[in-house]
């Protein structure tokens, strides 16, 4: 019963806790939806494979989003003609190097504030070379799904108020943050040019400001309900797991310089818990698990999760995914070891 | 009536809206018992009930909205739905969460989940290890956790040896204490109740601890002393006096 007790309040401090959080992310990511229009961001991007992954890299300061809003964007930027190495580097780095989910992590690990600008340079520093790598490919449509590379190159002349004006559902379908439909089905953009124009262009930009605000709040109702229930799921996890399971285990496993990392990065893959409020959950982990088993899950659970792999299919091949999810977890492994082994 | 029309996706609506509403009410009737603080460090509480206003807000606009919709003819706004869950099934969680949060008090960390946990008078490895402690010249208003922040500093329980102490925790009947001894403890809190650690030292009592029951708070006013009880040499309070206090309203140290 006491036990239960722990668990319901763990469970509820977590929530209280990240709810703030989640709800400026929500409300960010809304706002920048409905208001800024990436197109005049791609044209100022520099030619060099390097300085595009650094610039797309560093773009999550003007998108905050976290990683289920971001692949939506990434997708836009690619179909507008961004570089590979752009919007993949935005694509791993968006949901960390970002205001607010410095802020959370700073709040929740003020004590070990290493602990803050190591998860930001980190996730920097993977998602620079993995876009590096990435940019090596001359051509990356034989790694996107057929419908996004079709898209990348024709379409680009058409105006977004062509595909507004016949048919608002779609318009709608398109905005949102989120493209899949039934479970595993991502919905189909292979229609041809009309759809592939509502891929190219961010459609709520043309909208009167009241509609915009109306579609705003019901965006974040949208996002709220979606990411509620995903962080409700998680930190359910988070608080069984942290009663449940006997001290001497945790400690065994959360104490090593190798199985705590894999531990964590296993957890973050399979909680899939937002960026914007991750830092909670590894908080609850703060004391018996290594400092860079805890980086080890900030950097890589937003790069890549159980849940954001549907997403991303939107956009890529699995091949490509697969590729991604292997880079970007080799590199936090190894950075992470290096933590453990030589600053804490 | 046209298929958008349908009462399910017009029940999808209402359930967002009770959704948002319950989560907003909720967090603010934390704050409004009180009963946050056994859940959130006191320095960002202003964030839950910051989150629990515009909760209310956003609801309350979007129940005018659903209102109108329910009552008028007109279509209703297409309804998205993510990959992760099936329609309504976000929505209806965080309800069902809410509601459940409605009815159900958070209690502070007792002697239970100390004993999970390991109370300790040392700060280990992966502990948060804060980079200040405050040094009192009058050692009786040093905080317990002061006490073993101190202790973490210089750890030779000789150097406090005959120094005056008054602390204040709950108590705890460790197993490995002989009958006239217990646990002091308090929780530190960094940030929310999820990284919250016991701390804790042995007080000698004058007669067996049965007389005070695990999970009471207690002043205790008394000498500090170095023993070797439960097979470690370390510093121990001889108390003087006993004082039941009731739990705190902030029952965590930070």
């Amino acid at each position: 019963m006491v036990q239960w007790n722990s668990v319901l309040t763990l469970f509820f401090s977590l929530m209280v806790e990240a709810m703030p959080f989640l709800l400026l992310g929500v409300l960010f990511s809304s706002v920048l939806l409905m208001f800024v229009d990436e197109r005049r961001l791609i044209a100022a991007v520099p030619k060099n494979a390097l300085l595009a992954a650094l610039l797309g890299s560093s773009i999550g300061f003007l998108f905050p989003v976290c990683e289920c809003g971001n692949v939506p964007v990434a997708r836009r930027l690619l179909v507008q003609g961004a570089p590979p190495a752009m919007a993949i580097g935005y694509l791993l780095a968006a949901p960390t190097v970002n205001p607010i989910v410095f802020w959370a992590t700073w709040i929740a690990f003020r004590d070990q504030p290493e602990l803050v600008f190591l998860r930001v340079g980190f996730s920097l520093l993977i998602a620079v070379i993995v876009a590096c790598v990435f940019s090596t490919q001359a051509d990356l449509r034989p790694l996107l799904q057929p419908a996004v590379a079709r898209a990348m190159p024709a379409t680009r002349v058409q105006k977004p108020t062509q595909s507004r004006a016949d048919n608002p559902g779609a318009d709608l379908l398109q905005s949102g943050t989120f493209l899949l439909g039934k479970a595993g089905a991502p919905l189909r953009l292979d229609g041809g040019g009309m759809q592939a124009a509502v891929l190219v262009s961010n459609p709520m930009l043309a909208k009167p400001l009241p509609e915009k605000l109306r579609l705003m709040l019901d965006n974040m109702m949208q996002e709220l309900r979606e990411l509620g229930g995903i962080l409700i799921l998680g930190a359910a996890i988070a608080s069984v797991l942290q009663v449940a399971i006997p001290r001497e285990a945790v400690l065994s496993l959360g104490q090593g310089q190798i199985t705590s990392i894999l531990a964590m990065m296993v957890l973050a893959w399979v909680v899939s818990i937002c960026s914007t409020v991750d830092a909670f959950f590894a908080l609850s982990f703060a004391s018996t698990f290594t400092s860079g088993s805890l980086l080890a899950f900030l950097v890589f659970g937003p790069m890549i999760d159980l849940k954001n792999i549907a997403l991303l299919l939107s956009v890529f091949k699995g091949r490509a995914i697969a590729y991604i999810f292997i880079l970007a977890a080799q590199l936090t492994f190894v950075l992470t070891l290096l933590v453990n082994l030589y600053v804490s | 009536m046209p298929s958008p029309r349908s009462t399910s996706a017009l029940r999808l609506l209402w359930l967002d809206v009770l959704a948002i509403l319950a989560w907003g009410f909720l967090l603010l009737r934390f704050w409004l018992t009180g009963r946050i603080n056994v859940l959130l460090h006191p320095d960002y509480v202003w964030l839950a009930i910051a989150a629990g206003i515009a909760l209310v807000g956003l609801g309350g606009v979007k129940l005018m909205d659903v209102m109108q919709l329910t009552r008028s003819r007109r279509p209703l706004p297409q309804v998205l739905h993510i990959n992760f869950f099936p329609p309504g099934w976000g929505s209806a969680l965080m309800l069902a969460v809410a509601i459940f949060g409605l009815q159900f008090t958070p209690r502070a960390f007792a002697s239970q989940v100390a004993l999970d946990r390991g109370v300790t008078d040392t700060l280990t490895m992966t502990r948060s290890q804060p980079q200040s402690f405050r040094a009192n010249v009058r050692t009786e208003d040093k905080s317990l956790v002061d006490w073993v922040r101190t202790l973490n500093v210089y750890p030779e329980p000789d150097a406090y040896t005959g120094q005056s102490a008054k602390i204040e925790g709950f108590a705890i009947h460790t197993a490995n204490l002989p009958d006239n001894y217990l646990t002091l403890a308090r929780f530190v809190i960094t940030c929310c109740a999820a990284d919250t650690y016991p701390v804790g030292l042995p007080i000698k009592l004058a007669t067996s601890r049965t007389a005070y029951p695990q999970d009471q708070w207690f002043r205790v006013e008394g000498t500090m002393i170095t023993e070797t009880v439960g097979g470690m040499r370390q510093l121990v309070v001889q108390s003087k006096s006993l004082t039941k206090i009731s739990e705190p309203k902030n029952p965590y140290d930070s």
